[in-house]
């Protein structure tokens, strides 16, 4: 019953991206984590210094390896938020200048020590990060698993809070876990 | 406008204003429920609406990540709340992703199915979305409260309005059953207005008649007695007129000449017995009282009275041994016992018995003699006792009575300040009692005796007098008698006359013209102290009001030997005080 609603979701979620036809499970998890991602800008809200001016767009970066592919640009295209655009940006590691605009990055380096480097790197500024690494040190505030089948998510809320991010608590009744912020 | 137009107009009022009051108030109350029933309905759907709202925020992010698990959860926390029948979200593409249903039942499949399910329940349906894109809809489906439990608290509604509606009813009936008490008592009082008009008119009526009816017997009575005194002077003049044209005929012999003089004389003295008859019914003669035993009075009348009543009635007498002696006018009071004796015989046409008696009584003051006459004849009725005592009334035939009989014996007896009783039963004959003050003092037969007869005393003459004809003859007389006569006209001539010459006595007219004969005595005490005063008068008001003032009075009319003593005693009493 419970596989039976989440095909059925996963279904609805997949159905307006025409890339997400192909039946591999491996295609599906990427695809469906690449749908994902430009949704998470819609439940976070950046400090205010931090936010796109008007007209601009909110920057999700892909640090080191993309998984994903077109795939995040069409989802990316698709998504609006209060009248900014999502745009994709791509990037080999965080030591590139350009990171600085970062809003929202998924990071993915060749290792996790990569990962957590980079990690570091971006926590001096207000970037909500995504990882799929479950290592500790290379989590993001966001970090994706896999449970029952299902892509779902862990929040690290605390790290949220930390860069002055906030996260929106529908995303967080979404989430496996959340590691609370500490009052 | 007089009230019975306004209450006329005004009637149907209170009738039309309770309808329409209570017409208003089931309307108001109609409104109230319905306009409760269509606002809860609209809240229950705008708070299922809301429930569908916040179903829908809540899980947008659920499909936005497609988290059937998360929206399921969603929708659950909806049960805890028992009026929620069910609640469901569905996708963009309008398949169930989570809900739930009464027992027994599942949410229907489809979104297009849903409008089907529960035809009473109130359901909302929310779209879920995400910057101005659809993600799917929230659907929630309220079970409204049943109708009994509304219609329970329309009830409360529906018993004020009905209540309210009574109570107008109420007032509606009492100001209709007032209004028409009103009318009925206003068309009572009208009724009572136009009694009360005919009663006062009907008694103004009688009023009118009464004073004509007392007028017409005041008529009747003052034309019997003129008739009956004009009869009577008709009579008197006749013999009078007779005899004097007898008396003017040459060479009649002395003898028939004195009878003439004596009928003159006698036919006078029954005139003025007449006249004081009626003076003394007027309650004006000046009353002359004396000491009388009644006593002997009555025995002296027996005679007389036997006489008077003829053959058929016997005079009875039953007097007290003791001295019975009152201070009245004795011949009022002899005039009184014959007029009530005459009325006795009168009441006793087939004859009986006169009973006279005498009494001492203690009367408040002083004792009081009690003169009684009663007869055996037919008595009165009380109307009749009632007003025997009023002046000219009377029961006899026109002519035979002047009906001045009892009221003089009244004003006679109330004038010496007694009383007059009457007592009577019909066919059993009547009591008539005369009460006088009883006087201490002694029987005056002696005192009579003293009055001197024969003074030949002569002496000069003021005469006071405004009538020629009594002037003359007074003057005329006072000359045969010896006086030397000096006649004044009027006061104010004698007092000029009485200070130019002297006189040994003044005989004065009270009624005059000017000064009266009272103040001519008056002022004359005052300028001739010595000399005597006497009056002479028919009647008069001043003399009955102030008396006059120890003076002598002549009444007239007057005869020859009263005149003749009234001057010799003024004549001797001046001689004596000189």
């Amino acid at each position: 019953m419970r596989r039976a609603a989440l095909l059925l979701a996963l279904g609805a979620i997949a159905a307006p991206l025409p890339a997400a036809a192909p039946a591999r499970a491996q295609a599906s998890e990427e695809a469906i984590k690449a749908a994902f991602l430009p949704k998470f800008v819609r439940y976070i809200a950046l400090p205010t210094g931090s936010q796109p001016e008007a007209e601009q767009p909110y920057y999700l970066c892909v640090i080191g390896r993309d998984p994903f592919g077109a795939t995040l640009d069409r989802a990316a295209a698709s998504e609006a938020i209060d009248g900014h655009p999502v745009a994709v940006r791509r990037f080999a590691n965080a030591d590139a200048p350009a990171i600085a605009g970062c809003h929202v990055a998924f990071v993915a380096g060749a290792n996790d020590q990569q990962t957590a480097d980079t990690l570091a790197a971006l926590r001096s500024q207000a970037t909500l990060t995504i990882t799929d690494s479950r290592w500790s040190k290379s989590r993001g505030m966001i970090h994706f698993t896999v449970a029952a089948g299902r892509v779902r998510f862990h929040i690290d809320d605390a790290a949220a809070a930390a860069c002055g991010i906030a996260v929106s608590s529908r995303l967080l009744a979404l989430a496996i876990d959340v590691k609370q912020r500490t009052p | 406008m007089r009230i019975e137009d306004i209450t006329g107009r005004w009637r149907g009022f209170p009738i039309a204003v309770t309808g329409a009051l209570v017409a208003l108030l089931l309307l108001a109350g109609i409104l109230i429920v319905a306009q409760g029933e269509s606002s809860y309905l609209a809240q229950e759907q705008r708070e299922t609406h809301a429930q569908a709202d916040i179903l829908a925020a809540s899980v947008a992010a659920a499909l936005d990540f497609g988290d059937a698990a998360a929206a399921r959860e969603s929708v659950e926390t909806l049960r805890v709340n028992p009026q929620i029948r069910m609640a469901a979200i569905y996708d963009r593409a309008g398949a169930l992703v989570a809900g739930y249903a009464p027992e027994g039942t599942t949410p229907p499949g489809r979104i297009e199915t849903t409008a089907s399910s529960g035809a009473d329940a109130i359901v909302s349906k929310a779209p879920v979305t995400r910057a101005g894109k659809q993600l799917g809809t929230a659907l929630v489906a309220v079970d409204p409260q049943p109708f009994s439990t509304r219609l329970r608290r329309y009830l409360i509604v529906g018993l004020l309005v009905a209540m309210a509606a009574l109570v107008a009813v109420i007032l509606g009936l009492a100001q209709v059953t007032l209004g028409r008490a009103n009318h009925e008592l206003e068309s009572r009082a009208a009724a009572l207005t136009a009694a009360n008009a005919e009663l006062t008119h009907q008694i103004n009526e009688r009023a009118k008649a009464e004073e004509q009816l007392r007028q017409a017997q005041k008529m009747q009575a003052l034309g019997q007695l003129t008739g009956g005194i004009a009869h009577d002077f008709n009579n008197l003049l006749t013999v009078i007129q007779g005899s004097a044209d007898m008396l003017q005929r040459p060479g009649l012999a002395e003898d028939r000449r004195k009878r003439f003089a004596d009928a003159i004389v006698e036919a006078a003295s029954r005139a003025a017995a007449l006249t004081s008859q009626l003076l003394a019914f007027a309650r004006r003669q000046p009353l002359k009282p004396e000491v009388i035993d009644v006593n002997q009075m009555i025995a002296g009348m027996t005679e007389l009275l036997d006489r008077a009543l003829g053959e058929r009635v016997i005079v009875e007498t039953a007097l007290v041994a003791e001295a019975c002696t009152v201070e009245a006018d004795r011949a009022q009071l002899v005039s009184a016992v014959l007029n009530i004796a005459v009325n006795a015989r009168d009441a006793m046409p087939e004859g009986g018995t006169l009973r006279i008696a005498t009494e001492r009584r203690e009367g408040e003051h002083s004792p009081m003699i009690a003169l009684s006459v009663s007869d055996t004849g037919s008595g009165m009725d009380a109307a009749t006792i009632e007003r025997a005592m009023e002046p000219f009334f009377t029961t006899k035939a026109a002519g035979k009575g002047t009906g001045l009989g009892l009221s003089q014996v009244y004003g006679f007896a109330s004038q010496s300040g007694g009383d007059l009783r009457i007592e009577s039963t019909p066919g059993h004959g009547t009591r008539v009692t005369i009460l006088l003050p009883g006087s201490d003092r002694a029987s005056a037969a002696e005192q009579e005796r003293r009055t001197v007869t024969g003074g030949d005393r002569t002496g000069s003459v003021l005469l006071v007098e405004d009538n020629e004809e009594v002037g003359e003859f007074a003057e005329a007389l006072l000359r045969e008698l010896g006086h030397s006569v000096v006649r004044a006209r009027s006061g104010n001539e004698a007092l000029e006359v009485a200070r130019a010459a002297r006189f040994d006595v003044v005989l004065s007219d009270v009624v005059m013209p000017g000064m009266s004969g009272l103040e001519l005595a008056e002022t004359l005490a005052t300028a001739c102290p010595a000399l005597p005063v006497i009056l002479t008068t028919g009647y008069s008001d001043e003399i009955a009001r102030s008396g006059t003032g120890g003076r002598p009075v002549l009444l007239k009319p007057y005869r020859l030997d009263a005149l003749a003593s009234v001057i010799d005693d003024a004549l001797r009493d001046g001689a004596t005080a000189s």
